[in-house]
C-alpha cells in the first residue's frame, strides 16, 4: 500500500510544554488507520498537526517534518511556500463535538465552497446536495434546507458536518473522537459511513473505542505520551482477547 | 439547616428582585401614560402647521415636537453611522488580533474611555469647536455633526466592549472548524465568529443607540436649541427630543407646558423602543441566514 502520509521527528508543543516529543510514522493511503491512546497522549495534537490547525491555538511552536500525498506529489505541510488554507482544505477534518456553524443547513455547506473555493452559487448548491447525499442526509433535510443547522439532532449534524467537509473534496480525512459524542444509533451510521468512504479517501481516525477499530480498522497505531508510537499488526487488532492484552501492556 | 434557610432567602431574593426590574418599568411607564396621555395630539406633534404640510412639503413647525423628533432620528443615524462600524472595528481588533501589551493598553484606553462623564465630553466638543475657530476653521460653530461626534465618543467603549466581549466568549472549536474548512483567519471572522456572536454584538449596539437617544449632557453643549426647526444640514443647530424635554420641565409657564413634557417623555419612549425593536428584528433576521 502506498504511502500517504510521513511525519518525521515531529514535535509539538503550547506554550513551552510540550505535548508530542520527536515522533515519527507513515500512514497509508485508504485505510481506515486508527489512532488509539490514553487521553492526554497527544493523539488530537497530531492529528492536527498534520493539517497545521494547532496553529490556531495561542502559544503553540512545531518542529520537525509532515509530509502528505496529495494528488501524486508529496507536499510538505510546513514548507513556507504551502499555503495553510489550501493544505486545509485537500486535508479535511472532522471534530469530536459536531460543530455546526450557526447557519442554515444548506448554507453550512455552501458557506465554504463559496468564500474558500469561490465557487458560484449554483455549482456550490449542486456540491452541497451531492455532499448531502453522499453522508444519506439529504432526504432527511431536503424540505428544510433553510431551517438553522442546529435544529438537526445531534448524529444529523455530525454527518452534516462531514458533508461540508467532503463538498470540499478533500484528499486526506482526518476523524477526532468522530462518535464520541453520538449514541449508539448515530455512531454506527458515521462507522457505516467511514466504511464507505475509505475507497475514495486517506482516513485516519483518533478513537477511543477499541471495539470500533477492531471492526473497521485497516491498520492501528497505539500513541504512548506523545513519544512512542507502536503499529499493533492486523490479526493482534482483530482478536479481541490479544488487542486488550496489548493495550494494557502498552498503556 | 441554616444552609437550607439561607438558600430560600436567596431563592425569594432572587425572585423578588427579577420581578422588581418590570414593575419599576411599569410605573415609570403608566406615570408616563398618565401624565402624557391627555397631551399626545397631533398639536403635540406639529403645532398650528397642517401636518401635511410639514411631513410633505417641510413647512415649519413651531410649536411642535416634529423638528425635535426629526433632530434626535438624524442624530441617532449620524452616531450609529460612525460609531458602528469604528466600535465593532475595534472590538475584532482587541478579540482578534490585539496581544501581550498592547492588547492591555487598548482595553485600558477603552476602559478609561468609558469612565468619562458625558458632560465631560461636551465640554470636549465646545472645547474642540473653540479651537477650531482660533486655528483652521474660523467659521465652525457647535452643531449637529459635534453633537454626533461627541456621543459617538460616548457610545463607542459600549460597542468596543460588547463586540469584544461577544467574540472572545465563543467557543475555541468554533474558530477551528472555521480553520479546518480552508478560510482565512479573516474569512472566519467575517463569517463565522460574527454571524456567531451577533446578538452579542446587537446588543452594545442597543445600549449605544438607546444612550445616544436619551443623552442630554453632551447636545446641550454641542449644538441643540430649543428652537432650530428642521436641521437644513450637518453644520447646523438643530433641535432634540431630550432637551425639549428638559427645556420644557425646567422652564415651563403652565400645566399645559409641563404635560407637553410628559407626552414628549413618552414619545422619546417610543422612539427609542421602537428603534430597540428593529434592531432586534434584524438581529432574528440575520442569525438564520
Amino acid at each position: 500500500m502506498k504511502a500517504a502520509i510521513r511525519v518525521d521527528k515531529l514535535s509539538v508543543s503550547f506554550t513551552g510544554k510540550p505535548v508530542i516529543r520527536s515522533l515519527s510514522l507513515e500512514i497509508a493511503s485508504g485505510g481506515p488507520t486508527f489512532l488509539v491512546g490514553r487521553s492526554g497522549s497527544g493523539k488530537t495534537t497530531l492529528l492536527r498537526a498534520l493539517n497545521r490547525l494547532n496553529e490556531c491555538l495561542p502559544g503553540c511552536a512545531t518542529g520537525g517534518q509532515v509530509e502528505l500525498r496529495l494528488g501524486e506529489q508529496w507536499v510538505d505541510a510546513y514548507a513556507a511556500t504551502t499555503s495553510i488554507e489550501n493544505l486545509r482544505r485537500r486535508v479535511g477534518m472532522l471534530f469530536q463535538s459536531p460543530n455546526v456553524l450557526p447557519l442554515s443547513i444548506l448554507r453550512n455547506i455552501e458557506m465554504p465552497l463559496k468564500v474558500a473555493l469561490s465557487l458560484p452559487a449554483d455549482e456550490a448548491e449542486a456540491r452541497a446536495e451531492q455532499a448531502l447525499r453522499e453522508v444519506h442526509l439529504w432526504e432527511e433535510v431536503k424540505d428544510r434546507l433553510s431551517q438553522a443547522a442546529s435544529t438537526l439532532s445531534g448524529g444529523q449534524q455530525q454527518r452534516l458536518c462531514l458533508a461540508r467537509t467532503l463538498a470540499l473534496r478533500p484528499e486526506i480525512l482526518l476523524l477526532d473522537e468522530p462518535t464520541a459524542s453520538l449514541d449508539f444509533k448515530a455512531a454506527q451510521r458515521i462507522e457505516d459511513l467511514l466504511v464507505e468512504l475509505k475507497s475514495r479517501y486517506t482516513l485516519l481516525v483518533v478513537s477511543h473505542s477499541l471495539g470500533q477499530a477492531r471492526r473497521i480498522a485497516e491498520s492501528l497505531f497505539v500513541l504512548h505520551d506523545g513519544e512512542r508510537i507502536e503499529a499493533l499488526s492486523r490479526d493482534v487488532f482483530q482478536d479481541r482477547d490479544a488487542l486488550f492484552s496489548v493495550m494494557d501492556e502498552l498503556i | 439547616m441554616a444552609e437550607r434557610r439561607l438558600e430560600n432567602i436567596a431563592v425569594v431574593f432572587a425572585w423578588l428582585s427579577a420581578l422588581l426590574v418590570p414593575a419599576l418599568l411599569a410605573v415609570v411607564t403608566g406615570f408616563l401614560l398618565l401624565r402624557g396621555w391627555p397631551s399626545l395630539k397631533v398639536a403635540l406633534w406639529f403645532g398650528d402647521t397642517p401636518p401635511l404640510a410639514a411631513l410633505l412639503y417641510g413647512a415649519p413647525v413651531f410649536d411642535g415636537i416634529w423638528p425635535a423628533c426629526q433632530g434626535t432620528l438624524y442624530l441617532i443615524a449620524l452616531v450609529a453611522l460612525m460609531a458602528i462600524p469604528l466600535g465593532v472595528a475595534s472590538g475584532i481588533f482587541l478579540a482578534e488580533y490585539a496581544s501581550g501589551r498592547s492588547k492591555r493598553l487598548f482595553s485600558f484606553c477603552v476602559e478609561l474611555l468609558a469612565g468619562i462623564p458625558s458632560i465631560l465630553m461636551g465640554l470636549f466638543g465646545f472645547a474642540l469647536i473653540l479651537f477650531l475657530r482660533r486655528t483652521l476653521a474660523p467659521e465652525a460653530n457647535t452643531c449637529l455633526l459635534l453633537s454626533a461626534f461627541c456621543l459617538m465618543l460616548l457610545v463607542l467603549p459600549y460597542l468596543i466592549s460588547s463586540t469584544r466581549l461577544a467574540i472572545e466568549s465563543l467557543p475555541d472549536a468554533l474558530r477551528l472548524t472555521g480553520a479546518s474548512l480552508g478560510l482565512s483567519h479573516w474569512q472566519v471572522i467575517r463569517r463565522i465568529l460574527l454571524a456567531a456572536s451577533a446578538p452579542g454584538i446587537f446588543s452594545g449596539v442597543i445600549l449605544a443607540i438607546g444612550r445616544a437617544a436619551e443623552d442630554t449632557a453632551v447636545i446641550l453643549m454641542t449644538g441643540v436649541v430649543a428652537n432650530a426647526g428642521t436641521p437644513g444640514s450637518l453644520s447646523a443647530k438643530y433641535e432634540a427630543l431630550p432637551f425639549h424635554i428638559y427645556y420644557l420641565a425646567a422652564e415651563y409657564q403652565s400645566p399645559a407646558e409641563l404635560a407637553q413634557a410628559f407626552a414628549s417623555a413618552l414619545v422619546l419612549l417610543c422612539l427609542t423602543g421602537l428603534l430597540l425593536l428593529a434592531a432586534r428584528r434584524l438581529q432574528a433576521r440575520l442569525e438564520i441566514k
